[in-house]
């Protein structure tokens, strides 16, 4: 007769490097069979000590050192920096520079959503929404280089404004792309509500309800997918959101669904903003004014970020180089939030939920799965995605 | 309008904690309190109230700095200065912040996470880039910093400026 033992935790160590995503970042599930008891997670595999460089810069080296925070949504990292330090020195950029600026973060938005439908349609094993999806967001990359002359860091901001103008050609060129990119979104939306084998790794997976989401602070699309209605854009209207105003999508269910629903409706958004931000461009300057030294002070910049809130904690002490720099990108607050709601799923679908948010992270290379017996067996991240799609086949 | 009135409610529900209170910019307030009341104080303004929600944690080093009389050179001077954490809970445009100092020389604070599991990111940033230590955090495992990083060593804080310096002394 076998002794009878306590059953041991199996932890299935997922990262840090990842090749679909773009950061890596180390996750360990604790599992019982399939169904995911615990969750923690390891990041720093890219920690570069920004916020400590940034001390040593000037507030304008510091421009261009924040731009490169992320490799996704650099416009929003400059733009909240240039908001605070702008705040800070008490000066305001002109309209049209506002106006420009809403304008790069829209286009950002568009590209940074189609990129993430395409991740999450690879992850669920849709591999022909995803090269679909990649082959139409390559318009709006076109377009963000017309402008900027740039496809990653558009550097689009100045301290005081913007250095692109926008003319009536670039303008035409942008209302084409939009209405392309708009009949192919109706199109996305169609799929991802309709058909019924990606539904079934879409629908009621890895559901956040209101409550969770709302308690542990979860933020953008990831909060909005479960009713949360937290958009700094609505919230706190920055640049030329009171004048261009967004609607605020929501959604109830919280489930993956949910969360692609939100994300294709928000594009309808940004193809109606953009429009009418090409269509209505104030007139005028582009930047004023900033001083080398900042004034003494302390100031938040909050910013809607295509994943979340992004805030920025801006501390100046007179001088020419700020006394502190603090970053908090969003996807840490959704994060945690997802390690929580990780829990009581299947294994096989973490790859989804881990996608679902949008992540700016990281992770995996290796997948070592322990059995209750001495032999164990190795999988990659490709071996994981393929035993989540032949686990739902 | 409803940003002022949010603010209010945050000073009303703070006003047992707070030692002074701050309106750094208009949508904004910041309550200085002692860390024995951080607890109760996050309790108070977002467990109990559901105030927003917890959307950073800053942690600052306010090093005393002395300047040299012949030299011009600027160094830390040891005998003042502290550390402090800034939370910061935001509730649409409205912003509170709870600011809690700490001292160099008993750099500990409660952790949170009781009330808050999600917290846990957070404070394992400040406690490795700062030296602060979380008292009660479930998981203080290494988050940013490689795996050999020396002990003790805090790349965050003022006084450091290079591992070489560090290793030095």
């Amino acid at each position: 007769m076998e002794p009878k033992t306590a059953p041991e935790k199996f932890i299935v160590p997922i990262g840090p490097q990842h090749p679909a995503l773009k950061e890596p970042g180390h996750f360990e599930f604790t599992v019982e069979g399939e169904v995911v008891t615990n969750a923690t997670a390891r990041l720093g595999f890219v920690h570069r000590g920004m916020e400590k460089g940034a001390e040593n810069r000037t507030w304008v080296q510091d421009l261009y050192l924040m731009e490169r925070v992320c490799g996704i949504c650099s416009h929003v990292h400059a733009l909240a920096f240039s908001l605070g330090v702008e705040k800070l020195a008490g000066v305001q950029a002109p309209p049209r520079a506002q106006a420009i600026r809403e304008l790069v973060s829209e286009l950002e938005r568009i590209h940074s959503h189609l990129l993430w439908l395409g991740v999450a349609a690879h992850e669920g094993g849709f591999d022909t929404l995803f090269m679909f999806s990649w082959r139409d967001r390559e318009t709006v990359m076109d377009l963000l280089e017309t402008i900027s002359g740039n496809r990653v860091n558009y550097s689009a901001n100045v301290l005081g404004g913007v250095k692109i103008d926008i003319n009536e050609k670039q303008a035409d060129a942008i209302r084409k792309g939009m209405d392309f990119l708009e009949e192919r979104t109706q199109h996305y939306l169609k799929v991802v509500t309709e058909d019924e084998t990606f539904l079934g790794r879409t629908r009621n997976i890895g559901v956040m309800t209101y409550e969770q989401a709302d308690f542990l602070g979860a933020i953008g699309p990831t909060g909005r997918a479960s009713g949360v209605k937290r958009d700094v854009r609505v919230d706190s209207p920055y640049t030329a959101y009171s004048d261009f105003p967004v609607n605020l999508v929501t959604h109830t269910h919280g489930d993956l669904e949910a969360r692609f629903i939100v994300r294709i409706k928000e594009l309808y958004e940004s193809y109606r903003l953009v429009r009418e931000l090409v269509d209505k461009m104030p007139a005028g300057e582009l930047t004023v004014k900033v001083p080398r030294r900042i004034p003494e002070g302390e100031v938040i910049s909050r910013v809607e970020a295509p994943r979340g809130e992004l805030l920025y904690f801006l501390k100046s002490n007179g001088s020419d180089k700020p006394e502190r720099v603090k970053v908090r990108t969003p996807s840490l607050c959704n994060w945690s939030s997802v390690l929580v709601t990780a829990v009581g799923h299947n294994l096989a679908d973490m790859p989804m939920i881990l996608a679902g948010i949008d992540p700016c992270f990281s992770c995996n290379d290796r997948v070592v799965t322990v059995n209750r017996k001495t032999d164990s067996t190795q999988m990659d991240w490709e071996d994981l995605r393929q035993y989540g799609i032949e686990y739902y086949k | 309008m409803e940003t002022e009135k949010a603010l209010e409610l945050a000073e009303s529900l703070m006003k047992d904690f707070a030692i002074s209170t701050n309106r750094p910019e208009a949508n904004r307030v910041d309550f200085v309190i002692d860390r024995k009341n951080l607890k109760p104080a996050v309790d108070a303004i977002l467990v109990n109230k559901h105030w927003g929600y917890l959307s950073a944690i800053t942690a600052l080093d306010n090093a005393l700095w002395k300047v040299d009389e012949t030299t011009k050179e600027k160094s830390i001077d040891p005998s003042g200065g502290s550390l402090e954490l800034l939370y910061h809970f935001c509730q649409a445009a409205a912003v509170a912040t709870l600011r809690v100092s700490i001292p160099y020389n008993d750099p500990k604070v409660d952790s949170i996470c009781g009330l808050i599991s999600s917290v846990s990111l957070y404070e394992r940033e400040a406690a490795e880039l700062y030296g602060i230590e979380f008292v009660g955090a479930p998981n203080t495992d290494k988050l940013l910093l490689p795996d050999n990083w020396p002990a003790g060593v805090y790349p965050m804080r003022k006084a450091f400026t290079s591992l070489e310096d560090s290793a030095k002394g």
